[in-house]
């Protein structure tokens, strides 16, 4: 062997090792696994199947066990194929049907199919598991086919239990797996799979109904799937590089090292979470944080917390519960192919630095061919809200010792009485906890100590020495001690304590006014803005938010305001958001970046896990953020990316929106287009065909009345046509209406001529003032409106034989009404009088408008700044009217208008 | 070809408003020849000499305000324009270059009748004028600044009376805002259609039987006014 490394785990075998293990799998059966994510895959079947395939490619294939959980599909496959009489074992009374693995040896086929690899035999079975059965007919050169659940993979056991909160009993380990000479995943979406599920497809041995239904959400099977994925492109990868290897085909490949990274219950969790994640980036290597608990009920926030970065930071987690915390961790580090532990000394602290040092020595001692790092922690990384226990005695706490002690000696020799160790003790233990309270730990135990010298000094035989003659005043002594010591500690642990709840309080503070902001904020966009005003006020440095626009990360928010960064913070920024990462300044990736970034993760479960929807900024200048500073950073993003999530959603929704109308209108108009384009068109076409063909049978009556009705017909046409354009330039938002000075009479007048001719038996009268001021707005625009209201009027008023134009000023509006003397319509259907292809259902259905006309009013009338109102019934419960406002503007000054009237 | 057919050079690169355009110009003595193009036109409008033009502004080729002013710059012979509704700009455009009129796409043939008798009327107007229009009731003498109606002098204002004059002098044809504000009020006062708007109500109320209806005074929608000649 040349590597030097003992190492128990396979990846790390060098060249000669690839050989070997290849040289060594001659001989021996080929084990292919069909993995799936959960039960109900399919796993099975796609078993069966590839194994009908080896048959009808000659091969002889034989069926060891499968369940086909009464599955008609699953049977069916069997079908054809020679199955293995089970052999019945006895085990409680019961008969229990295993895999008979003598028979099999005994059949010895090329190929056995043995469904459930993590399987465990009854009691009786020559091997305990399955698996182990499987390793045996490998051995005899038989190749198997056999399928597994991910959740049965050992070092899965524990994610999956958090996952989906059962504990799967029958596990296997991983190196079966890994030792598989094929692994077929065998895929099904969640959705899916659920569907199977309702449809009673799925079988899950061994679970209550209620468990059944904890396991089978989509979170979680989204999340199994997700390992199930990621195990298999883990073993494409292992399978190149140990392909390169073996061919000496020289590239960078994964080292082969795992490391282990222990992690506490202590403040220095994030940190060595972080240091094994540098170390296993740089040893390219795949990690583990272990949290070994001990049997406590203590809180273990800090242990959560570190885990939970873990994960993030993309370790495999894992805990343990035992007193043994070195053999525990060995123990779990040989299984699991460990090569390097990280562990820590927490605390430069005397009695906190025992513990650790205990554990790290115990592990280097203890820990052979495994490396052992080392961390200590910064100094100035102690985060605030839990000082270390033993703080250095203060001045002032050395100050009030040497006075409170020396008032009592003081005192002591004043009053004589005192002198017996009961009275002068009583005093002495008062100033060592007035210090403990004031000044913690330390400096209780540095006044117990000077209160022992001085008690010992002054009030002990021999007088004045610090030896002491009789042995129930030393006995006195230590007694003193022990109680100083142990109240002190006590005092200091209740003022360390007060401490941590000032500092939670003031978090508990910031977190509130925060909350308060954020109910103040009525829109995404102020919430935003209250992020990044808070975090610039709880760091003290600029802050900013960037969100995507349209493919790229533009600032949204920035206070003090920011329109721009440098390209380096941009890239920083970018790979924050891409990444789901930290990036820039005080981070492993781009550094150099003036601007910290962190990710807003997106919330909820239906944005599953990890998309970013934005993304933080701080100015990295003033060094790291302290941890508790980025906690309630995170928390309060989290906030903000819901806010984010929400603006997008709303403007998908406004988009969405946006094109449902679009698509409306246009299928509205298509329908429009081809009914109201071709009923003029036929009219023409049939009266031209007609004159053409026969032109001497009509008599001059006739002729008149055909040309008549194709050039009614045209003209017809062209309004529509005219409607048309008008509508979709509306509808484009290209209608830009001049803003003319003009004579509402003389507007009126022109209408009027253009619909002169049709105007069906109706009369029209303009009731118009002479003095009116003059209109500021588009002649041809307000021209077009007054002739739909007048042709609405004209086609659309039954019974009606007059309608009347009346325009007048008033209160600073201009209002000019068409009205006429129809059956007006009913109530209910005014308010959608002005939309687009509205039209009047009548029964007669004689005159069919096109449905543009009134909402073209509306429309012209709004770009001119104008509004447009019906109603109906209009005078004396007749008729109908539609009243056109626009505001009387500041008249211009009439040039010369003294010389005019003269 | 007789000496007194009016020679009509059509210019439109639809060959379906060319056709009929030919034969219904024709048929009312025009002797219509035909360009489908800018270019086409000008040419034409060189080596074939016609004696008027309608011209499309539509042209895929030439901007129709530019062929106008190409031909006016040798040129005074009538112009009438063919444009959409909607595009009173270009319309504008066209009569500020010297067209004479433009009607309406699409049309009537009477109207474009109307429109090709008073701008060649115009043209043979303006080498010796009439001094006095008779127009129904009412009657203009330029030389002695004087207005009738049924034999009634109305007093207008020296304005009013400049405004009439203008409309007088192109009776028949449509005369910009433009035209109108620089002819009347000189040309500081271009963009100020209120004058027009108020001067016009004015003098319709002194000439017109009912000023809400007027039958003398025309407005030409986003272009400018009209003296309508009774045809």
């Amino acid at each position: 062997m040349t590597d030097q490394r003992s190492d128990p785990g396979r990846e790390l075998r060098p060249s000669p090792d690839a050989l070997l293990e290849e040289a060594a799998q001659e001989g021996r059966g080929r084990l292919k696994v069909f993995l799936g994510a959960a039960p109900g895959v399919g796993k099975t079947y796609a078993m069966l199947e590839a194994a009908r395939r080896r048959k009808a490619e000659g091969a002889d294939v034989v069926i060891g066990l499968v369940e086909t959980h009464g599955r008609q599909e699953t049977a069916a496959l069997l079908e054809g194929l020679e199955v293995l009489p089970r052999l019945g074992i006895a085990y409680q009374g019961h008969v229990l049907e295993e895999f008979d693995l003598d028979a099999a040896l005994a059949r010895r086929p090329a190929l056995l199919v043995v469904d459930e690899l993590a399987h465990t035999n009854a009691e009786g079975a020559r091997h305990r598991k399955r698996y182990m059965d499987v390793e045996e007919l490998l051995k005899a050169g038989i190749d198997v086919y056999t399928t597994l659940n991910i959740q049965h993979l050992e070092s899965l056991n524990d994610v999956v239990a958090r996952i989906t909160r059962v504990r799967v009993r029958e596990t296997l380990p991983d190196r079966v797996l890994e030792g598989a000479n094929e692994v077929e995943l065998v895929d099904l979406t969640p959705e899916d799979l659920l569907k199977r599920l309702a449809e009673g497809k799925v079988y899950m041995p061994h679970l209550a109904a209620h468990a059944l239904e904890n396991f089978f959400r989509p979170g979680n099977l989204s999340a199994l799937r997700e390992l199930a994925l990621r195990r298999v492109a883990e073993r494409v990868d292992d399978q190149m590089v140990g392909y390169m290897r073996s061919h000496a085909i020289e590239g960078p490949w994964p080292a082969g090292e795992r490391l282990l990274v222990c992690v506490g219950n202590d403040p220095l969790a994030p940190v060595m979470v972080r240091a094994g994640r540098r170390l296993a980036d740089q040893l390219k290597a795949p990690w583990v944080a272990l949290y070994v608990e001990r049997a406590s009920t203590a809180p273990q926030r800090h242990a959560e917390e570190a885990l939970a970065l873990a994960e993030r930071l993309e370790a495999r987690t894992a805990r343990l519960v035992g007193n043994d915390l070195p053999g525990e961790i060995l123990h779990y580090a040989r299984r699991n192919n460990i090569t390097q532990i990280v562990v820590g000394r927490p605390q430069p602290g005397w009695h906190r630095m025992f513990v650790g040092r205990a554990l790290a020595d115990a592990l280097v001692e203890r820990a052979e061919g495994i490396a052992i790092h080392i961390v200590t922690p910064p100094r100035p990384e102690r985060p605030p809200g839990r000082p270390a226990l033993p703080a250095l005695p203060h001045w002032s706490a050395a100050l009030t010792a040497v006075l409170g002690i020396g008032a009592v000696v003081l005192l002591g020799m004043w009053i004589p009485d005192l002198r017996a160790l009961p009275n002068v003790g009583m005093l002495f233990l008062a100033v060592v906890l007035v210090n403990a309270v004031q000044h913690g730990l330390a400096a209780a135990l540095v006044s117990a100590l000077l209160a022992f010298v001085a008690y010992n000094f002054f009030y002990t035989e021999p007088y004045f020495t610090l030896s002491v003659a009789h042995w129930h005043d030393v006995l006195a002594l230590v007694v003193f001690l022990v109680v100083a010591a142990t109240t002190g500690s006590l005092a200091g642990r209740v003022r360390d304590q007060m401490a941590a709840a000032r500092a939670r309080m003031a978090a508990l503070q910031t977190l509130y006014d925060f909350a308060r902001r954020l109910g103040k904020a009525k829109t995404p966009d102020e919430l935003l803005h209250a992020v990044v005003l808070q975090a610039h006020r709880l760091s003290g440095r600029p802050a900013m938010i960037l969100l995507p626009e349209q493919g790229e990360l533009v600032i949204r928010y920035a206070w003090p305001p920011e329109d721009e960064i440098e390209a380096a913070d941009k890239g920083a920024a970018n790979w924050a958001f891409n990444n789901i990462e930290p990036a820039g300044a005080h981070t492993e990736t781009l550094p150099s970046a003036r601007w910290h970034f962190r990710p807003m993760r997106s919330g909820g479960p239906k944005s599953g896990s990890g998309d970013a929807v934005g993304v933080f900024g701080v100015l990295g200048a003033g060094g790291p953020l302290a941890s508790d500073l980025v906690q309630t950073l995170d928390a309060m993003l989290d906030q903000a990316a819901v806010a984010v999530e929400r603006i997008a959603f709303a403007s998908k929704a406004a988009q969405a929106e946006a094109m449902a109308e679009t698509e409306r209108f246009r299928a509205a108009l298509l329908s429009s287009i081809s009914h109201d384009l071709r009923t003029p068109l036929t009219s023409i076409l049939g009266s031209v065909t007609a004159l053409r063909r026969d032109p001497t049978q009509f008599d001059a009556a006739a002729r008149a009345e055909l040309l008549a009705t194709i050039e009614e017909e045209a003209e017809r046409l062209d309004r529509f046509v005219a409607n048309l354009l008008d509508i979709t330039r509306l509808e484009a938002g290209t209608v830009t209406p001049k803003r003319d000075w003009l004579q509402v009479a003389e507007v009126v007048d022109t209408a009027a001529r253009r619909v002169a001719k049709r105007m069906a038996g109706k009369r029209l009268v303009r009731r118009i003032r002479h003095d009116l001021p003059l209109l500021r707005g588009d002649f041809v625009l307000l021209e077009t409106i007054l002739v739909n209201l007048l042709d609405n009027a004209i086609k659309h008023a039954v019974n009606a034989d007059l309608i009347e134009v009346e325009a007048r000023a008033a209160d600073g509006t201009f209002s000019i009404s068409v009205t006429d003397n129809g059956d007006g319509v009913p109530p209910d259907m005014l308010p959608r009088l002005f939309d687009k292809f509205f039209r009047i259902q009548r029964e007669d259905r004689t005159v069919a408008g096109t449905g543009l006309g009134l909402s073209i009013c509306k429309g012209l009338a709004e770009a001119m700044g104008g509004t447009i109102a019906a109603e109906s019934p209009a005078v004396g419960g007749r008729g109908m009217r539609f009243t056109l406002r626009f505001p009387v503007e500041q008249q211009p000054a009439p040039l010369e208008m003294s010389e005019a009237r003269a | 070809m007789t000496a007194a057919a009016t020679r009509l050079l059509v210019v439109d690169d639809e060959p379906q408003i060319r056709r009929f355009l030919k034969t219904s110009l024709g048929v009312h003595g025009y002797d219509v020849i035909e360009a489908d193009s800018g270019a086409a036109a000008l040419r034409m409008a060189t080596t074939a000499r016609p004696d008027m033009m309608i011209l499309d502004l539509g042209l895929p080729d030439q901007d129709g305000a530019e062929i106008i002013k190409r031909i006016r710059e040798w040129s005074k012979i009538p112009i009438v324009v063919l444009s959409a509704r909607g595009e009173e700009a270009a319309k504008v455009a066209a009569l500020d270059q010297g067209a004479d009129d433009y009607v309406t796409k699409p049309f009537g043939m009477n109207e474009l009748l109307a429109r090709l008798r008073a701008a060649l009327r115009h043209r043979l107007q303006e080498q010796g004028a009439e001094p006095v229009l008779k127009l129904g009731p009412l009657q203009v003498d330029l030389a002695r600044r004087l207005v009738t109606r049924d034999g009634q002098e109305v007093k207008l204002s020296p304005r009013e009376y400049d405004l009439l004059r203008q409309l007088v002098i192109h009776a028949g044809k449509v005369l910009t805002h433009q035209h109108l504000l620089r002819e009347v009020w000189g040309p500081a006062h271009t963009h100020d259609t209120q004058y027009l708007r108020v001067y016009v109500g004015q003098l319709r109320h002194k000439l017109e039987a009912d000023p809400t209806h007027p039958q003398f005074i025309t407005t030409e929608p986003g272009v400018g006014y009209r003296l309508r000649l009774d045809e």
